[in-house]
Parts: C-alpha cells; structure tokens; sequence
C-alpha cells in the first residue's frame, strides 16, 4: 500500500485477489480429493500403501489451497504468515504423529484384550 | 555505550499498517486452532479402534466417503464463492461482494444441513456419541469443524449487513480479509477430515 494510501481497496491484501488463482485452486482441490476418493472406493491398495497414497494427496490438496486460496509466499505482504505456518507445521504434525506412536506401543503392553482383538482395527 | 543511538519509536510517528496487523493477528489465532484440531485428530488417531468401539459401530459403520464427498464440494465451492467476493473487492462492487458473499453462505448452510442429515442418520441407527470412546471422538471432532462452519456462516451474514450499510471502510475491509482467512481454512481442516476420517475409516 502507498505510505499514505488511506483507500483500503488499494491495500497489498485486497489487491492479490486473482479469479484464475482462486479457480485454479478450487479445481486442483477437487481433483485431487475425487483421486484419492476413487483409489479407497476401487479397494486397489493395501492399508498401509492406501494410507500413504491419500496422505500424499491431502498433501496436495492442502499445497494447493496454501499458494492458489490463501495466496502465501515470500512477499512482504505475506512472509510473517509464511514463516508462522512453516513453524506450527511440524508441531501439528508431531502432536498427532507421536501420540499415535505412543499408544501403538502402549496398547500391547497394558491393555490384557487388546491381543484378542489386535489386527481387526485400523488403530494409527 | 557511545554514538548516536539508534531510533526504535517515534510516539505519534507513522503507524503500522492496521489492516495488516489484524488480519496476521488472526492468522495467529487460526495456527493456534489448528493445533486444537490436531489433538482432536490425535485423540481420534487413538480411539479408532475396535477396542474402543466397545462392541458398538466402528469406523467403518459410521464414515461414508461418498456422502462425505458431497460435503467436500459444498466447502470448496463455498470458499471459492467467498474468493470470487474478494475478487469483486478489489473491483469495488458492493453488489459483487455481496452475492459471492451470499453464495458461499448458501453453500456453507448445504454443508451443514449435509452433516446434520449424516448425522442423524446414524442417531437414527442407534450410533450415538456416549455408545463408546470411539463414537464419542468422532461426533466431537465432526461437530467441532461443524460448529466452526456454523460460525462462519453468522460472520458471513454479519458482513453482508456491514458491507450493505457501511460500504468499504477499513474496518469492514479488514473483516471481510479475516473472514476469507477463516472460511478457507475451514477447507482446509476439512479436508484433513475427509481424508483421515472418512477416506481411512471406509477401508
């Protein structure tokens, strides 16, 4: 924005709104969540190899929807919600990821049913 | 310490850029909600189990990805109808705004009426939230993203009404940016759900 621009509509924000951006965002979305709708429904993978290839696919969908729809880069407008995002990746990620670890491990050693019904679930 | 010193403020000199430091606050927020929705994840990631179904529905019973698939669409197009307002922000229609505005809050009320007939479907079955740990994990973490759309929506009607009286101040220029922010971070998070709730429990 112009140092002394008092027009809202002229501000860095406002003026990144792109209609092929946001249309290229919507449709790579969608795409790539009736992929991996298409690859659980057709049955082709197993567990682990369906569980890798819609994670892979969430992955896409969410890149997509940070650079078309939320339109981060390394700008000056939008670097600080770059950075913060780059940093609360890995904490979400690992929140999830080592509770999962640490119960896949406590299950087995405290839970006396668990090995009568172990492997007729989908735990993490 | 020696030498001129260095200037670090200047009282009653330039301010920050308002509209900039609101919507990086809210986008602060929303990092901090993301991690709330990533111990309902973890919390989730653990009861789904047939040990916590305690002999009740299990993943498998209560996610229909195809249903679930309808909901995707009505969010993404929900949150394109809110972009293409942003769009007719920039252009400075009033008019534009206010019908990308009132389709994205349509199709957010699609998504929710979506989620409530799911539901109640499974109500309807007996598969309530207290039949075991499992079912209790997977109405909070739905419902929760449920409540976020359903608060969206009351945003979204708020800012129709500003947009139509006030026009485009600042104040209600910073607020529609927000609420972009918000809305398509609902899209986000869904698509987390689809995927790890609904794509993964069908298998």
């Amino acid at each position: 924005m112009p140092a002394h621009s008092t027009d809202p509509l002229l501000h860095p924000e406002v003026r990144q709104a792109s209609i092929l951006a946001y249309g290229a965002g919507f449709v790579a979305s969608t795409v790539f969540m009736a992929i991996a709708l298409v690859i659980t429904l057709g049955r082709v993978l197993p567990y682990l190899g369906l569980l890798a290839a819609i994670s892979a696919l969430a992955m896409l969908a969410l890149l997509a929807q940070v650079v078309l729809l939320f339109r981060l880069d390394l700008s000056e407008t939008q670097l600080w919600k770059t950075v913060s995002l780059a940093l609360v990746i890995p904490l979400f990620v690992l929140s999830i990821g080592l509770t999962g670890w640490m119960f896949h491990t406590l299950y087995p050693r405290t839970m006396l049913h668990f090995m009568a019904v172990q492997g007729s679930g989908s735990m993490m | 310490m020696s030498g001129a010193q260095p200037v670090l403020w200047l009282p009653g000199g330039e301010e920050h850029d308002p509209i900039a430091n609101k919507t990086f606050g809210f986008w602060l927020y929303m990092m901090s909600d993301a991690l709330i929705f990533a111990a309902l994840f973890a919390a989730y990631g653990v009861l789904d189990h047939r040990f916590n179904a305690a002999g009740g529905a299990t993943a498998r019973q209560v996610a229909h990805p195809v249903d679930a698939f309808w909901q995707t669409l009505a969010v993404f197009a929900s949150v394109l109808a809110y972009s293409l307002a942003m769009v007719k922000l920039k252009a400075g229609s009033r008019l534009g705004v206010l019908l990308g505005l009132g389709a994205a809050a349509l199709l957010g009320l699609v998504f929710i009426g979506l989620e409530i007939a799911d539901f109640a479907s499974l109500i309807g079955q007996g598969i309530t939230p207290e039949r075991s740990g499992f079912l209790s994990m997977f109405f909070v973490l739905v419902a929760v993203h449920g409540l976020h759309m359903l608060f969206g929506l009351l945003w979204i009607a708020v800012m129709m009404a500003q947009v139509a009286l006030k026009g485009f101040t600042t104040e209600v220029v910073t607020r529609l940016l927000t609420l972009r922010l918000f809305w398509t971070f609902q899209a986000s998070i869904w698509v987390c759900v689809f995927v790890f709730v609904y794509l993964r429990g069908a298998f």
